[in-house]
């Protein structure tokens, strides 16, 4: 069966990987790319641990067809901070010790950084909507709830990414 | 021979393949096809995409509405002209979910899952069919879904129904064990046009309650010409459970959903529009 | 249709560690060149804080900046020995075993800084941020670099500690099968409010509140971030968790976490804390830890306000809507039974 040749943008590089047909962009990125930011939790779409932004959307990487992505952009965790400095929302999760053992915290940063860069201002409800798909095993929620509540307190100048 | 791809530009091309292939299984937003890969049911055969625009289309302005099957749970969340339609497009998964469960996925959707057809039912949707080289055939999605129960494998272009006049008369709950996401217990849909005053020609659906999406007929025929009122919340609870046989699975059983459905119609039909 | 409010109320008492083979722990500390120590553990940090506790305990009982102090986790071919991260033992055997190693350290740091400063090494004190001088007098210093410099390249010492803690051993007697396994207990207490629909059985966590006492709290934010995660956990195994749901009928097992039922976001219940301190006379500086206790009096709590709200005593877990509402069908009804204390 021969490969797919695929290019797009990951965080910000331009990248190129031969994929199986029907791989999924998880494994594409992970074993492809050796990008360890988003998790493999299930494989079936219902942890959220392998959240990315394709184009600016929140998908799961591990239902998407990764030959669907040619040309697109690809942003995880792996980019969020630039250079040394963190971004808003890590620095938040630290402050409000919203991690713990940090299996979800990939999939929740990329969640609430899509929510961030559509809603710079949103609620409690917004906030929770925006985490849905992502579980969590350790913190019971509440930290990381009031971390992205918090990193939304900061200016979308320190915010930008 | 493993899984190999190819990709349509156009439906009819899209359908041609299908018709041809028996083997060519279609995907649109990946949620239930690529999970079917990674667990090892989807082995063999050939993946098949459509970029073809009208896939996706969306014409909301007037009162015929019709989406095409592409179109996202997110896309129609992003909509106004489709704002009585955005509770049962929030009932399907998390964010991420939405950004990619397509609308005619949610048709082909095992129960529990399936909430947004259930909303379609009680539009009295049609569901635009492809098959072959021809033009679209509007099917009634009740006759769709029956055909679906018999194993029929079509191609969805899109789905048709008429703008509810008044987006009140319109209401959909989906009851869940767990929030904001959760698998349905069950979910309910009701077009009620004229519940302010006598309601006309009901339109009531669930979801959760038989294999598949079902009209709820004996609710529809109680609440026809009566008013939303005790009295006719009454008769249409007294009737709830005609023509339901709900599976149990790991979220409830037949039981429990037998015991709740009276409950959450009726809860449903007293809230204030 | 009516929804009723519950409260119910459990308490622990709750053993540190086990007893087994003594429950040892070991931890081998050393400095480098510039002056940074590293704790070397085999005990595993999964999240729950192993690391930072190590490393408060060891940077105070060396004296240095905890800046300086970096902990090695839990390789078990090549660290010094410890039984695992479980039992809730962490932080008190390898909290006293860190403290054995570092007191170990601190007094060769203490006697190569000595032989610098030409003083006796009883006379030295550490300030906490890097230098060590004579008691009194905080001009006669040198830096901790300084200090592992000088013991690397010219007074040939190493600046290092061993430390192994355990309880004693308790055997069981012969004639009553008493024993002691245990040489510290920490406790808590959690109250649950609980919401009940009688038609649908649906039980919503309106709040809970907990006491719990620990010992010494060695970081109140981890402390905290514990027992808010662990309560979680209670309720979601109190409400919703089962691989099994009609065991002993294996049928409809959870094929996804779509099936396998945890509470959401959307799910959460306020919670307020309290913490008690009754520093344990072989703790680490008195700690205890809360451990698995952060989840355990969720459990009964809940029950306890489900049966208080409508009368229904639920004996096997998950405790569910439909066991609920079997139970109010089986009483005739709702029977909210007596309370004491304010509205809640």
């Amino acid at each position: 069966m021969a490969k797919v040749p695929m290019q797009f943008r990951l965080n910000g590089s331009d990248r190129a990987a031969f994929a199986d047909p029907a791989d999924n962009l998880l494994t594409v990125l992970r074993r492809g790319l050796n990008e360890f930011g988003p998790k493999y939790g299930c494989g079936q779409g219902t942890c959220g641990t392998c959240s990315v932004l394709i184009d600016g959307e929140l998908h799961l990487a591990c239902l998407t067809l990764a030959a669907a992505c040619e040309g697109a952009s690809i942003e995880t965790v792996s980019g969020m901070a630039d250079g040394p400095n963190l971004h808003p929302l890590q620095n938040a999760f630290m402050e409000h010790f919203a991690a713990q053992c940090g299996f979800c915290t990939p999939g929740m940063l990329i969640a609430a950084k899509a929510l961030l860069d559509r809603n710079p201002n949103p609620s409690r409800e917004e906030v929770i909507d925006a985490i849905a798909g992502n579980i969590c095993r350790c913190t019971g929620y509440e930290p990381i709830i009031q971390a992205i509540l918090s990193a939304a307190r900061v200016s979308p100048a320190q915010r930008r990414s | 021979m493993p899984l190999g791809l190819r990709v349509a530009q156009s439906l009819s091309e899209a359908a041609g393949i299908l018709a041809a292939d028996p083997r060519a299984r279609l995907l649109s937003g990946g949620t239930l096809v690529m999970r079917d890969v990674n667990e090892g049911r989807l082995t063999e055969g050939t993946l098949l995409r459509i970029t073809d625009p009208a896939f996706r289309q969306m014409q909301v302005s007037g009162n015929r509405i019709e989406l095409g099957a592409g179109v996202t749970m997110a896309a129609v969340l992003a909509n106004r002209e489709l704002g009585f339609l955005h509770a049962p497009a929030r009932a399907v998964g998390g964010p991420a979910i939405r950004n990619m469960a397509t609308i005619g996925g949610n048709l082909f959707a095992e129960t529990p899952y399936g909430d947004f057809t259930v909303a379609l039912l009680a539009l009295d949707a049609q569901v635009m069919v492809l098959a072959g080289y021809g033009s679209a055939r509007a099917v009634p999605l009740e006759e769709f879904l029956a055909g679906r129960a018999r194993g029929e494998a079509r191609l969805v272009a899109g789905v048709q129904f008429n703008r509810p006049q008044n987006p009140a008369d319109f209401r959909f709950v989906k009851v869940s064990r767990v929030k904001p996401k959760g698998l349905s217990v069950l979910s309910i849909a009701a077009h009620l046009p004229g519940s302010a005053s006598r309601i006309g020609p009901a339109r009531v659906a669930y979801g959760a309650m038989a294999p598949m999406p079902i009209r709820a007929r004996g609710v529809e025929r109680a609440l026809e010409g009566k008013a939303l009122d005790a009295a006719g919340i009454a008769a249409a609870r007294a009737v709830a459970l005609e023509g339901v046989s709900p599976a149990t699975d790991a979220i409830a059983t037949d039981w429990y959903r037998r015991e709740v459905l009276p409950v959450h119609l009726a809860r449903l039909l007293g809230e204030r529009g | 249709m009516a929804r009723f409010r519950g409260r119910g109320m459990a308490s622990v008492n709750y053993p540190i560690g086990m007893n087994l083979g003594g429950d040892p722990s070991q931890a081998l500390i050393h400095s480098n060149p510039d002056g940074k120590f590293t704790v070397a553990l085999s005990a595993i940090d999964l999240g729950q804080g192993m690391k930072q506790v190590t490393r408060q305990v060891a940077a105070e009982t060396l004296g240095v900046p905890i800046e300086d102090v970096y902990v090695d986790t839990a390789d078990s071919d090549t660290g010094p020995h410890d039984m695992g991260s479980f039992a809730s033992r962490g932080t008190h055997r390898m909290g006293n075993a860190v403290i054995a190693a570092a007191r170990e350290a601190r007094g060769v740091l203490l006697e190569a800084a000595a032989e610098e400063l030409e003083v006796n090494a009883a006379d030295l004190v550490t300030d906490g941020r890097g230098n060590i001088h004579v008691k009194g007098a905080p001009s006669r210093s040198i830096t901790v670099r300084a200090t592992a410099q000088a013991a690397q390249f010219k007074q040939g010492k190493t600046i290092a500690g061993r430390g192994i803690f355990l309880i004693p051993l308790s055997s069981v007697d012969a004639e009553t099968g008493e024993m002691n396994p245990n040489t510290a207990f920490a406790h808590a207490c959690l109250v649950a409010d609980v919401e009940v629909d009688d038609e649908t059985g649906d039980v919503t966590v309106l709040g809970m509140s907990s006491a719990y006492e620990l010992g010494r709290v060695i970081n109140p934010r981890m402390v905290e971030q514990q027992l808010v995660g662990g309560a979680w956990m209670g309720i979601s195994h109190a409400l919703y968790e089962t691989p099994e749901p009609y065991y002993p009928n294996p049928d409809h097992g959870p094929r996804d976490f779509n099936e396998y039922l945890m509470p959401g976001p959307g799910d959460i219940a306020p919670y307020s804390i309290t913490i008690l301190e009754r520093p344990a006379p072989d703790g680490p500086f008195g700690g205890k830890g809360p451990g698995e206790m952060c989840a355990n009096p969720v459990l009964p709590a809940i029950a306890n306000a489900v049966y208080n709200a409508v009368g229904v005593r639920v004996n096997d877990l998950p405790i569910t809507p439909e066991k609920i509402l079997r139970g109010i069908r089986a009483n005739g009804g709702a029977k909210p039974q007596a309370r004491r204390g304010g509205a809640l």
